[in-house]
């Protein structure tokens, strides 16, 4: 009955069947659905065979043998090719043994694994991708299979006919019961059938499109709420059904699993897809049936269990079920699916619509046929769409007004029922026992016509079965015995309706529909331009009107309304608006509504009430997601490599990949989303590096990888770097130093200058230390990037602030300056530096291209400011120009440091006018080469008068113009013995003994009891002595002596005489010397040599030239040389006694 | 000196003559000059006092006077030859003095004559001058205050700084002898005359009173601050004198363009030169362009709000110094 392949045809076809179930209830449906199914059992086995159905079986009885020999035959090589290869390749070979490529369409007896598969299809592609190919090749399979099957019987060919009719006939009937009307219809049945998988291909394909355009476009977020609440209803309206189900048991189910044993084949069980790969068994079981000592149900359930993937509505007693189920739950999960389904899918709340049950006599959702579908309780898909057209045409009812929104939804979900529709296969379940009994009449009525004995045995089981399912089978049971007559017939009754009625079907059915949905309209009727009978009488039409005239409130026909009367009715205008989305958007939001909806379930829970929610379970990637992520990683890294260098990512050997991914592969195969990647809150997660990642290697050792991430932080991080402005500065502030410490020396002798009194400690040496600016210590980050660390970068700003301030001539500085100076700078950095982001950021600039004047001048976009002006917009911002930066270098760097040379220069002339003329530049290092010229500066000093001092009185007493003395002053170092002092006390490393002095002689011997007789026999007794004084301790020399008991030197007079016991001290040696001077007064040599003594001693004998000026006059130079030549042996420490180091002062 | 505010119109007549005006400016014109130098001389004392008081010191220096203008490098460095001159011409003063020469009658009213370095008229002084060690002014920020030593400086360095600052000098010199090239034995005289003109020679007295000395600050102060505020106000007027000019000069410019003023007949005068009058005829600067000029001198540049950027704070610019 659906040979139409016509869509004018067909909803009237369908209409006609449809009403009446509706409203008639099973009974006269029953006869309908029957009759067609009858007549193909007769019409297959004898008109497609094109011989009488006698004929068809006789050839089959002719010759037993031979098709037995070609079974065998036939059964061996499979079995071959199974253990060679699997099923798939046997079957392959049989199709190839037959030689048949027919195409697969020709709709056959072997459509059999066909609804089984086809359901699944669409499920299985959309779900895993990858198996898409396998998918393919099944396809194939099943496809090169079927004709094997099909051609056996319509094609007259030699092994076709060689089959015995147990094994062919029965699929056939089953399946072409169902499909096939009539032989003169088979044509349109193969059309409908390519229909089916016409529509099928294009939603596939469409979903693969749109799969695909998925990642060409970002959808956003918005509808996702909608799709969250929507699949809240959803899992809510399952659980719903669910448990109202878990209520009844399922009664059906259990209806057929006590039934007795029945004796049929086994190949008319539907065992679905596998009994493809089972057939040879099965065949071959079925063809020594009688050998096989076991019932049918124990075969049965033997293979039901070895067979696989089987759903969930697999029943082998209830024949179409599984297929039929499949598709129709497949269909009604779309539809639940789609956006617009959201009202429908609960009953109507009497509570919101309070009348609705006053209008809507029949009330239907999508739960309520969901749970209809749960419990079996659709016989064909007639019901099924009769169920769901119901509940849009209920909606279209009761929401009359036609600007309702519910009406849109309504009449979008009616639409895509129609495009789904189709894709169910027409098939009515049928309980096995009736077409096993069925089945075995026909046998018995071919084989032998009357043959009732043979049916005598088995009609009780057939009779007993079917009283068991009083339900399905009551229905099934009548016609089962009805049809044959009008099977045989092979023109059953309404099988004449679809040529010429079905003209007039459309138009009662579109004024049926105006009638009803739009009673309220009152110009309905000049809309459509039909006359519009009143209800009762509206049916003057064949059948349909028979079974319509008992429904007057059908409310299911407008559900037809739109798949013929589109163009006419007044609803086409609603009917268009239902959707507003394009198609893509619309695909997309029906395709991955679930998925979206899940996703924003996990985000909703992750961020409730706007704000995170730490202790929700985080969102993890899923063992599948992961295992996908893991293969588009590495497809990518593949391709990286085959277009880039051959390297491998890690470099490193015995590093395992992470391969295992084959071995779960499968087992979370669900998981696989709709939604594209970027949708996908988990796949956001960006890469690992490689370096980060816990790889192990051949030992399963982990390798620890954290080394070679680790990184040192550059040296000079955090100092100035070298540049030419750097180095000027810091060549000034070299320059500052040095002459500071000139200063500091012109300080000090200035200040001895005005004081006649020194300290020890009075001058402390100027000596500043070169400026090293500190790096921070060898420092290891894992990190690329600025050191964020605000307590060193701080630290190293204000390094720079202190050395600017040195630079701009402060020496020292208080802590509170630096501090706020820094606080300044970072303040103007950080403004610059903020500036400079604002500029960079600015927006970007439309350019045209002007270069090319091709047609495709496409305007570029180009940033607002080059970085050049950025940065000058940015300084200017900050009130600095490039003048006053180039001029900061120039005056305050540059010249700074030329100034700066000048000064020292000044200060460094200024201090030798001081120290004048010690420091001659042909003094030497330490002064000493003064002397060599034989100058008598030392003597009489010459730069007396630049101190304006008159020390020795020379002026005073008119000797300087006697005898023509350049200058009366006394040399300073000689003046300042004590600061000498002082300034070596300060530095002793600073021997100023150097260069032409002798060295030092070794130290005499300790005498001791032992080496006393090594000294010169006359020493020897007063050192005995000395020794035994000493407790025979070595003696001590007396410079080793502590201070306090040294012995004050001996002096020994230019004269050579001993004058004075040692033991006295100084103070008496010097009396005596007065008393001696004295008495000897007048003889010349006496105060040369004390002043010659004087000179060399130093401060010692200072104090006791007191008076002898006058003496003066007589001093030679001449003896001054002979003088120093005694003194100087004299002398015990050998330090250039009065000489002021001249490192000390005169090295600048 | 009719009214109670212009005292010193005269004055202000001269010195914008000198710097460049040929008309005569009318009593508005130097009324709103004479306002604008006075708040700049009262703005600089009160200045001064904040500075000395930090210092520590109850009385204002030279050098909280150089810091004032310390960004302006050649107005430093015109008033350190200023000085320098004036300590050459005290210094001659005293060998004349000693001398009993009459050569230097007229020495001290020179100020402003040096100021611009115009010495002509003083050959003899300008010639022990010159053999005088010249006092060489230093700036308090300069390099020998980095060091606690004084040294005498040399004579033989020369440098380029004092090259540059005689640059600017030099300059207006140059002007001024462009101007007086042509100038008749008459004209000349009344240059010179026009010269000399200052707020302070001669008028000590007046010149704290109108500048608010004993309000502001103390009321003695040193002489070489009068000398040094004698100077800038000199700079003042001078500098506002240009840049009126210039305005008035745009000003005629785009009248000129647009073509639209009944002036137009003066313009035309002014424009043919050849057997002009030379200066009579243009009119002088009024009062509007006094104003712009002030308002462009008084706009402050993006340094003193630098780091005021990113934040809300309204700028509030202190009254800027010319």
């Amino acid at each position: 009955m659906f040979a139409a392949n016509n869509p004018s045809h067909r909803p009237s076809s369908r209409q006609g069947s449809y009403g009446a179930h509706r409203l008639s209830g099973q009974l006269p449906n029953a006869i309908r659905l029957r009759t067609p199914n009858m007549s193909d059992d007769g019409a297959m086995s004898n008109g497609s065979g094109n011989n009488s159905g006698e004929g068809g079986d006789t050839m089959g009885e002719e010759d037993p043998r031979a098709a037995e020999f070609r079974e065998h035959f036939e059964l061996t090589e499979a079995r071959l090719m199974a253990a060679l290869g699997d099923g798939k390749k046997a079957s392959r070979r049989d199709g190839m043994d037959l030689g048949n490529d027919a195409p697969p369409e020709t709709a056959s007896a072997v459509e059999e694994p066909r609804p089984t598969i086809t359901p699944r299809k669409p499920v299985r592609t959309i779900d895993e991708e990858d198996y898409g190919d396998d998918d393919e090749g099944d396809d194939d399979d099943e496809d090169r299979a079927s004709p094997l099957f099909s051609k056996s019987a319509p094609n007259p060919g030699a092994l076709t006919t060689l089959d015995p009719p147990s094994l062919k006939v029965p699929p056939l009937l089953t399946k072409q019961g169902i499909e096939r009307i009539s032989t003169p219809t088979s044509e349109q049945v193969k059309t409908s059938d390519d229909v089916r998988k016409k529509l099928q291909q294009d939603k596939k394909a469409e979903e693969d499109a749109a799969r695909r355009s998925f990642h060409t476009l970002f959808y956003t977020l918005e509808n996702d709420r909608d799709a969250m609440l929507e699949q809240q209803k959803l899992d809510e309206l399952d659980r719903q059904v669910e448990t109202e189900m878990s209520g009844q048991p399922v009664n059906t189910i259990s209806s057929g699993a006590g039934a007795p044993v029945q004796q049929g084949t086994l190949s008319t069980t539907n065992l679905g897809a596998s009994s493809l790969t089972l057939k040879h068994l099965i065949a071959r079981i079925d063809a020594k049936r009688d050998m096989v000592h076991a019932t049918d149900a124990q075969l049965r359930s033997l293979i039901s269990e070895v067979r696989k993937n089987r759903s969930k509505w697999a029943n082998e007693d209830r024949i179409g079920q599984e297929e039929l189920y499949e598709s129709m739950e497949k269909v009604l999960m779309e539809l639940k699916a789609t956006e617009h389904a959201h009202p429908f899918l609960q009953r109507v709340n009497k509570r919101e619509a309070p009348d609705y049950y006053t209008v809507i006599k029949h009330p239907m959702d999508i739960g309520t046929m969901m749970k209809k579908l749960k419990q079996l309780q659709y016989k064909s898909k007639k019901e099924f769409v009769d169920d769901l057209m119901l509940i849009w045409s209920n909606c279209l009812k009761y929401n009359a007004d036609p600007a309702h929104y519910l009406r849109k939804k309504a009449l979008y979900m009616k639409k895509e029922t129609e495009k789904l529709v189709p894709l169910i296969p027409d098939i009515v379940v049928r309980d096995r026992a009736e077409v096993e009994a069925e089945e075995r009449r026909m046998r018995n009525g071919d084989v032998d016509i009357d043959g009732a004995e043979d049916s005598e045995d088995e009609e009780p089981i057939m009779a007993s079965r079917g009283r068991k399912a009083p339900s399905k089978g009551g229905k099934g049971a009548n016609p089962a015995r009805k049809a044959p007559p009008a099977g045989l017939e092979g023109t059953p009754g309404p099988e004449t309706k679809p040529t010429m009625p079905s003209l007039n079907n459309v138009v009662s059915n579109l004024k049926n529909e105006f009638l009803r949905t739009d009673s309220d309209l009152s110009m309905e009727g000049s809309l459509n331009g039909f006359s519009t009978p009143p209800p009762g009488t509206l049916t003057p039409v064949g059948p349909n009107g028979i079974f319509r005239s008992g429904a007057p409130g059908s409310q299911a026909d407008v559900s037809e309304a739109d798949g013929t009367g589109n163009s006419v009715s007044g609803l086409t205008l609603e009917t268009e608006d239902a959707d507003l989305d394009d198609l893509e958007y619309k695909t997309w939001k029906q395709i991955t509504k679930k998925d979206r909806a899940i996703i924003a379930a996990e985000r909703n829970r992750l961020f409730r009430g706007d704000h995170l929610n730490v202790e929700e379970p985080a969102i993890l990637r899923s063992k599948a997601g992961m295992r996908r992520w893991l293969r588009h990683r590495k497809q990518a890294l593949e391709e990286d490599t085959t277009e880039g260098t051959t390297s491998a990512p890690d470099g490193k050997d015995g590093v395992q990949g992470t391969s295992g991914e084959t071995l779960a592969e499968g087992i979370e195969g669900e998981d696989e989303r709709q939604v594209p990647d970027y949708y996908d809150i988990v796949s956001a997660i960006p890469d690992l590096v490689d370096r980060l990642k816990w790889v192990e290697d051949s030992e399963n050792q982990v390798i620890d990888q954290a080394e070679e991430f680790m990184r040192m932080v550059p040296k000079g991080y955090f100092t100035s770097p070298e540049s030419n402005l750097t180095k000027k500065m810091e060549a000034n502030m070299r320059q500052m130093q040095d002459t500071r410490k000139i200063c500091a020396k012109i300080g000090i002798v200035k200040q001895m200058q005005l004081q006649s009194q020194m300290y020890q400690n009075q001058f402390q040496k100027y000596d500043p230390r070169p400026f090293v600016e500190a790096d921070i210590e060898p420092l290891v980050v894992s990190d690329d990037g600025p050191i964020m660390s605000p307590y060193v970068c701080r630290a190293a700003l204000q390094r720079s602030v202190g050395k600017i301030f040195y630079h701009a001539g402060f020496e020292e500085f208080q802590p509170s300056a630096l501090d706020a100076v820094t606080d300044i700078a970072s303040n103007f950095f950080t403004q610059l530096v903020r500036t400079l982001g604002v500029y960079r950021e600015a927006p970007k600039m439309k350019v045209e291209d002007t270069a090319e004047n091709t047609v495709g001048a496409q305007a570029t976009l180009r940033p607002r400011f080059t970085r050049e002006e950025t940065i000058l917009h940015c300084l200017h911002e900050n009130g600095v120009d490039l003048e006053t930066l180039e001029g900061y270098v120039k005056e305050d760097v540059e010249r700074l440091g030329t100034k700066l040379a000048a000064m020292h220069d000044r200060m460094k002339s200024h201090l030798a006018e001081l120290l004048r003329p010690a420091l001659d530049s042909s003094a030497g290092v330490d002064g000493a080469g003064a002397f060599n010229d034989g100058s008598e500066q030392f003597v009489g000093g010459d730069f007396a008068e630049d101190i304006d001092e008159d020390f020795f009185g020379f002026k005073e007493l008119g000797l300087d113009k006697e005898f023509g003395l350049a200058s009366l002053s006394v040399p300073l170092h000689l003046l300042q013995n004590r600061m000498h002092n002082a300034f070596q006390a300060q530095n002793t490393s600073n021997t100023s003994t150097t260069g032409v002095l002798l060295e030092q002689p070794p130290p005499y011997e300790p005498v001791t009891i032992r080496n006393v007789t090594s000294q010169i026999g006359l020493v020897q007794e007063w050192f005995r002595a000395k020794l035994h004084d000493n407790n025979n301790e070595p003696l001590l020399e007396d410079e080793d002596l502590p201070v306090k008991q040294r012995f004050p030197k001996p002096r020994l007079p230019p004269t050579g005489k001993i004058s004075s016991p040692r033991k006295r001290p100084l103070r008496e040696q010097q009396q005596m010397a007065r008393k001696k001077r004295k008495l000897d007064e007048g003889k010349d040599d006496n105060p040369t040599n004390m002043n010659g003594s004087g000179a060399v001693n130093g401060n010692g004998l200072l104090k006791g030239l007191g008076k002898p000026v006058g003496k003066l006059k007589l001093e030679m130079p001449g003896h001054q040389k002979e003088n120093q030549a005694i003194a100087e042996p004299e002398k015990d420490d050998g330090s250039a006694v009065g000489m002021i180091s001249p490192e000390s002062i005169g090295a600048v | 000196m009719a009214d109670k505010m212009a005292k010193y119109r005269t004055e202000i007549q001269q010195m914008m003559f000198v710097s460049g005006e040929t008309g005569e400016p009318s009593a508005e014109t130097t009324t709103l000059i004479e306002s604008i130098v006075q708040q700049q001389v009262q703005e600089m004392l009160r200045e001064c006092t904040a500075l000395a008081t930090r210092r520590g010191s109850r009385s204002i220096s030279t050098d909280d006077l150089m810091m004032l203008i310390r960004h302006d490098k050649a107005k430093i460095s015109r008033l350190r030859h200023f000085l320098q001159w004036k300590d050459v011409r005290r210094s001659v003063k005293d060998n004349s003095d000693e001398k009993g020469g009459d050569a230097t009658a007229d020495i001290g009213a020179g100020d402003a004559d040096l100021a611009t370095g115009i010495v002509a008229g003083s050959g003899p002084a300008v010639e022990t001058g010159k053999k005088a060690k010249r006092a060489k002014v230093d700036l308090v920020w300069d390099v020998q205050s980095f060091f606690n030593e004084n040294v005498p400086a040399r004579d033989d360095v020369e440098d380029e700084e004092e090259e540059e600052m005689n640059y600017a000098t030099l300059q207006r010199l140059k002007n001024a002898d462009e101007r007086t090239k042509n100038m008749t034995r008459e004209e000349y005289v009344h240059w010179s005359d026009c010269r000399q003109a200052s707020f302070t020679f001669r008028k000590g007295k007046r010149f704290k009173e109108w500048a608010g000395f004993g309000i502001i600050t103390d009321s003695k102060p040193n002489d070489d601050i009068i000398d040094i505020l004698g100077f800038l106000t000199f700079e003042i007027v001078q500098t506002l004198t240009e840049e009126a000019l210039k305005v008035k000069d745009a000003e005629d410019l785009y009248k000129k363009e647009t073509g639209g003023e009944p002036q137009n007949r003066m313009k035309r005068k002014r424009e043919s030169g050849l057997f002009d009058p030379p200066e009579e005829a243009r009119e002088p600067v009024q009062p509007s362009h006094v104003q712009e000029a002030y308002r462009r001198l008084q706009r402050s540049n993006n340094k003193s709000r630098a780091m005021l950027n990113f934040s809300r704070n309204i700028h509030r610019s202190a009254l800027k110094l010319i």
